[in-house]
């Protein structure tokens, strides 16, 4: 089995599948690093991106890219509501983190009975069809999805990257992570900023929905399942660390996937429980990526006993 | 003191609600439950199941019911889940009194079998499939066949009548995917064929690369695939993707129109099997699959379960009245001997149903093909 | 009356749940919604022991009990090390890991389900022996947990709440407090769960996952967190909703979701309009940036 082009194209196609997880897993990390929450609502407002999607291009015949505003549209305006009405409430009320724990595990749920009595619960993708022309590559199968998931992925975490380091909302939020009452004294106003991450997180889960649901079928329950992941990722890229989130969606998309040639096929799904596991017993900070250093390099030779004293 | 009322009327207001109920029952209609998932994730062919077992006791009481009495129904939520299909079940006894009822889902099924035996009531499973079904005790019978019948049709008919040396088993794993699986595996190299790839995926799995690449690396002239209907469709697509061409068999679940929507081309050579006779088979069906398309917009989700469920009606329509015309009392004990001594059914949308004393049925197995986009019959084993 | 004693015996089971899932939620502080988990594992263990050894059942289900017990402890040591906020997440992938691993092994049953296990007292006594029994525990497990948490044991345990580091410079082992409440909940959760397998006698891995955790929770939330009757009140309502409304006669094709919305609907509204439950506990809204209030000693005393 350890054919290069079988190899090749199991780590070619897991790769692009990874794209949609990578996208709900960044969206998770970024709420719960800026809000400080774990938004397991996120489920809910995965599923409103995809089933706004789906009338757009179903109901109304809208097309694929009309259908692709829309679907955005409905995760913006869900994560709205969620945050308006419902997690700055609870700041206000100062309610405790099980207390918002509860709240975003029971919004989801209702979000899921709401979905299902508006549209059923018959498996349903965004476009009628399912199947994507492939074209060979050097005997790798590529198909016509995962250039433009793979694409839209790139840009989407590049754009983010742009607007935390290069925009003043952006690096509001870095400083309302890392410390929201310290920002409130210098002005930034917490509230603005937190909404602003939920929306962005919207976008994000939306984009990554309605890449998921051109390839495979949803229902109302489908978003849970796929939030796992997501919080996996999160967990073992490291509390706080979006891009590790990210590297840890590839990675565990691709090791789950790849794990074929190692392991018995009905043991795939038990894999991510283990690596959970694992991770969560050796290594609880997640990864690290290697900090950057931020002294000062020396250009000039200090003399020996300076820099003893120094020690850095 | 608010806290006292509020414990005291909610205990209070459901035990009332709970006995009046029993005590305003009539006892001049003739009831019979069905428990069937109606939310959750199992809840699209529940549903539609649900709706065929409406019609068809509309009809069976527009045609004058029992000798002139009603025949009611009272379906309650399962969620396919053991423990709410409990409930169900147990309301459905001591509240409804019912003598008989239908439920489906094996894992329901198999949980309120205790009930149905000690409380000596009918249970008729249909639709479940998994072979423990026929043993689970004196009341529960099943009108659908169990898991070996239409697997076992189509690996014989593979390996004889497509002559087929080399097949390959691709299965979700779960338990009917493994038992089913299991019995295509052997019912295959029996009738002189070789399985040289057997492969499992995840429930959740998204991507199917690995088993698939597996699969075709041990080039097997067939591909058996034992899913669900959620991830199927991805399944066979993925496969033609890869560059896997030959054909793709399946149970029923994949046969519907929403497949050849889905996959276009790729649905091309795709065999499914179907428990129930099919439009061009009986002019009944035609009918019920039209009023189905006027009536609701579409055709029925899982159709040959839905044929079954609109039998099931009719069958124990056919012992009420048959217990009505004797004058005995409908209980399940009675409903049970009843049925038992009518012994073969005649049924519209399924055709003849007859028990045996091993709690099994046996039905011919209809193999549809897809060929230029439509489903077409492909034959018809064990007639 | 079959039906009557099936909803008595969930609304023991459930008091019970509730009542143990509270101490570690509501009195302990900690995040966890794996309560289930522990549920299952009792009820697995109890089931196979006397199922495959013959072993009686009140003793496999004591068993069952002491197995989630040493299950739990094995969860929240490594986690709490790292810090509470971990436990939900260690809980949560335990869970649902656990469930996952459940319907690989045959010999449990596997994802169809355990069958045919033993049956406990029904035959000799009735079912309606088995109400009592059920329902004497469940007064039992309130009983103790109101014992434990009025007493000594859960001054130091709101204390700990209150303010973690205060109480670990008092010379006070947070970690091994909130390990051995976790312990005990989940113990208590496991012997539950051998009542439940005894009963329903069919055990299915997929039954104990997100949807008790979340149902467990609703009991708890809109009962009342730290009080004694609230968990219970919590999970009579709960159970009982979701039965009367299937006498409404609502066409099915709504029924379902309809039940599923009014359900999280119902929490919603009481997590919003009346946060502290239906039985407050006085301390919960005090205005802190966590639960806990200097006055709450005394009012406490008076639930």
């Amino acid at each position: 089995m350890f054919d290069l082009a079988v190899v090749s194209q199991i780590l070619w196609t897991s790769f692009a599948t990874s794209s949609y997880f990578v996208l709900f897993a960044v969206a998770f990390a970024l709420v719960l690093k800026v809000n400080k929450v774990f938004n397991f609502a996120q489920a809910g407002v995965m599923t409103c991106g995809f089933y706004a999607a789906y009338v757009g291009v179903r109901m109304l015949n809208l097309p694929g890219y009309a259908g692709f505003m829309l679907g955005i549209a409905g995760g913006v305006a869900m994560s709205f509501v969620l945050e308006y009405f419902g997690f700055a409430v609870l700041r206000q009320r100062k309610a405790s983190a099980m207390f918002v724990f509860i709240f975003t595990l029971i919004a989801s749920q209702f979000i899921a009975y709401a979905v299902m009595m508006i549209f059923g619960t018959w498996p349903t993708t965004i476009f009628a069809s399912m199947f994507w022309p492939v074209t060979l590559v050097g005997g790798i199968a590529v198909s016509a999805w995962d250039m433009p998931a793979i694409t839209a992925t790139v840009t989407v975490l590049a754009a983010l990257w742009a607007f935390l380091k290069y925009s003043r909302n952006g690096q509001f939020m870095l400083a309302v992570a890392d410390n929201a009452d310290l920002a409130e004294l210098y002005g930034i106003q917490k509230d603005r900023i937190l909404m602003m991450s939920m929306l962005l997180a919207g976008v994000i889960v939306s984009i990554g929905m309605f890449l998921y649901g051109t390839r495979a079928q949803v229902q109302a329950s489908a978003a849970t399942e796929l939030m796992l992941f997501a919080v996996a990722a999160t967990i073992l890229g490291g509390i706080g660390n979006i891009w590790g989130a990210a590297i840890a969606a590839v990675v565990l998309g691709v090791v789950q996937n790849s794990s074929i040639l190692f392991i018995p096929s009905a043991w795939q799904g038990f894999l991510l429980f283990a690596f959970l596991f694992f991770a969560i017993v050796l290594f609880p900070s997640g990864f690290r990526l290697p900090e950057r250093r931020n002294t000062l390099k020396r250009t000039v030779v200090a003399p020996q006993a300076l820099t003893d004293g120094k020690g850095h | 003191m608010t806290k006292q009322w509020g414990l005291k009327s909610t205990v209070g207001l459901a035990l009332a609600l709970a006995l009046t109920t029993g005590v305003t029952a009539q006892q001049t209609s003739y009831k019979f439950g069905l428990a069937m998932p109606l939310t959750g994730g199992q809840a699209t062919y529940g549903n539609d199941q649900v709706k065929a077992a409406e019609w068809a006791v509309d009809e069976i009481n527009k045609k004058g019911g029992i000798n002139g009495k009603k025949l009611e129904m009272i379906v309650l939520d399962t969620q396919a889940d053991p423990q709410v299909g409990i409930q169900a079940v147990n309301r459905m006894i001591s509240v409804d009194k019912v003598a008989v009822f239908v439920t489906a889902w094996s894992g329901v099924v198999k949980a309120v079998a205790p009930i149905a035996n000690d409380n000596k009531v009918v249970e008729l499973s249909v639709g479940a499939n998994s072979p423990d079904i026929s043993q689970l005790g004196d009341y529960v019978y099943t009108t659908f066949p169990l898991a070996d019948v239409d697997i076992r049709a189509v690996a014989n008919y593979s390996a004889k009548d497509m002559g087929k040396k080399k097949a390959a088993v691709l299965f979700i794993n779960n338990e009917t995917g493994i038992g089913s699986a299991t019995v295509y595996r052997d019912t295959f190299t029996k009738a002189g064929g070789q399985v040289v790839a057997y492969e499992a995926y995840d429930q959740k799995a998204t991507d199917f690369t690995g088993p698939l690449l597996k699969i075709r690396a041990a080039n097997p002239e067939i591909i058996h695939l034992q899913g669900l209907v959620a991830e199927s469709p991805q399944v066979i697509a993925q496969a033609r993707q890869l560059g896997i061409t030959v054909p793709i068999t399946s149970y029923s679940g994949i046969y519907n129109q929403k497949l050849i929507e889905q996959l276009g081309a790729a649905a091309e050579n795709v065999i499914a099997t179907s428990l129930a006779p099919g439009v061009e088979d009986s002019p009944l069906v035609k009918d019920y699959v039209d009023r189905w398309v006027k009536d609701v917009g579409r055709a029925p989700n899982g159709l040959p379960y839905t044929q079954y469920l609109y039998d099931a009606p009719a069958l124990i329509a056919a012992v009420f009245t048959s217990l009505d015309k004797k004058g005995i009392t409908p209980t399940g004990e009675n409903f049970r001997k009843e049925m038992l001594a009518i012994k073969s059914f005649d049924l519209p949308l399924t055709g003849k149903i007859t028990f045996s004393e091993d709690h099994t049925v046996n039905k011919p197995v209809y193999l549809v093909e897809v060929k230029n986009g439509k489903w077409t019959k492909k034959a018809v084993v064990g007639q | 009356m079959d039906y009557v004693f099936t909803i008595l015996i969930l609304i023991g089971l459930f008091v019970i749940l509730a009542s143990s899932f509270d101490l570690v939620i509501g009195h302990c502080g900690l995040i966890s919604i794996a309560h289930p988990i522990f549920y299952a594992i009792g009820a697995y263990i109890s089931a196979m022991l006397s199922k495959q050894s013959g072993m009686p059942i009140p003793l496999s289900i004591l068993c069952g009990g002491v197995g989630a017990l040493l299950a739990s402890a094995l969860v929240a040591v490594p986690a709490l090390r790292v810090s509470g906020d971990y436990l939900l997440i260690a809980s949560i992938g335990f869970q649902l890991g656990l469930i996952e691993l459940a319907k690989h092994f045959h010999e449990i049953g596997g994802a169809g389900g355990l069958t045919n296990i033993p049956s406990f007292l029904i035959k000799d006594f009735g079912r309606e022996s088995y109400v009592v029994l059920v329902l004497v525990l469940a007064a039992a497990t309130v009983l103790f947990i109101r014992w434990l948490t009025q007493g000594p044991y859960g001054r130091m345990m709101t204390a700990m709440r209150d303010d973690e580091l205060a109480f670990s410079m008092l010379g006070r082992n947070a970690i091994w407090v909130k390990v051995a409440v976790f312990a005990i909940g989940s113990g208590i959760a496991g012997i539950a769960g051998g009542l439940y397998a005894h009963y329903f006698r069919f055990l299915e891995p997929d039954q104990f996952g997100l949807l008790q955790s979340s149902a467990v929770l609703t009991m708890v939330v809109v009962g009342g967190m730290r009080t004694t009757m609230g968990p219970v009140i919590g999970a009579i309502v709960l159970q009982l909703m979701p039965q009367i409304i299937t006498f409404f006669n609502l066409p099915p094709s709504i029924l379902g979701p309809l039940q599923g919305l009014l359900f999280t609907g119902l929490v919603l509204f009481f997590m919003f309009v009346r946060p502290q439950g239906l039985l407050p506990a006085a301390d919960l809204w005090a205005g802190r940036n966590r639960d806990g209030d200097a006055g709450h000693s005394r009012k406490e005393a008076r639930s």
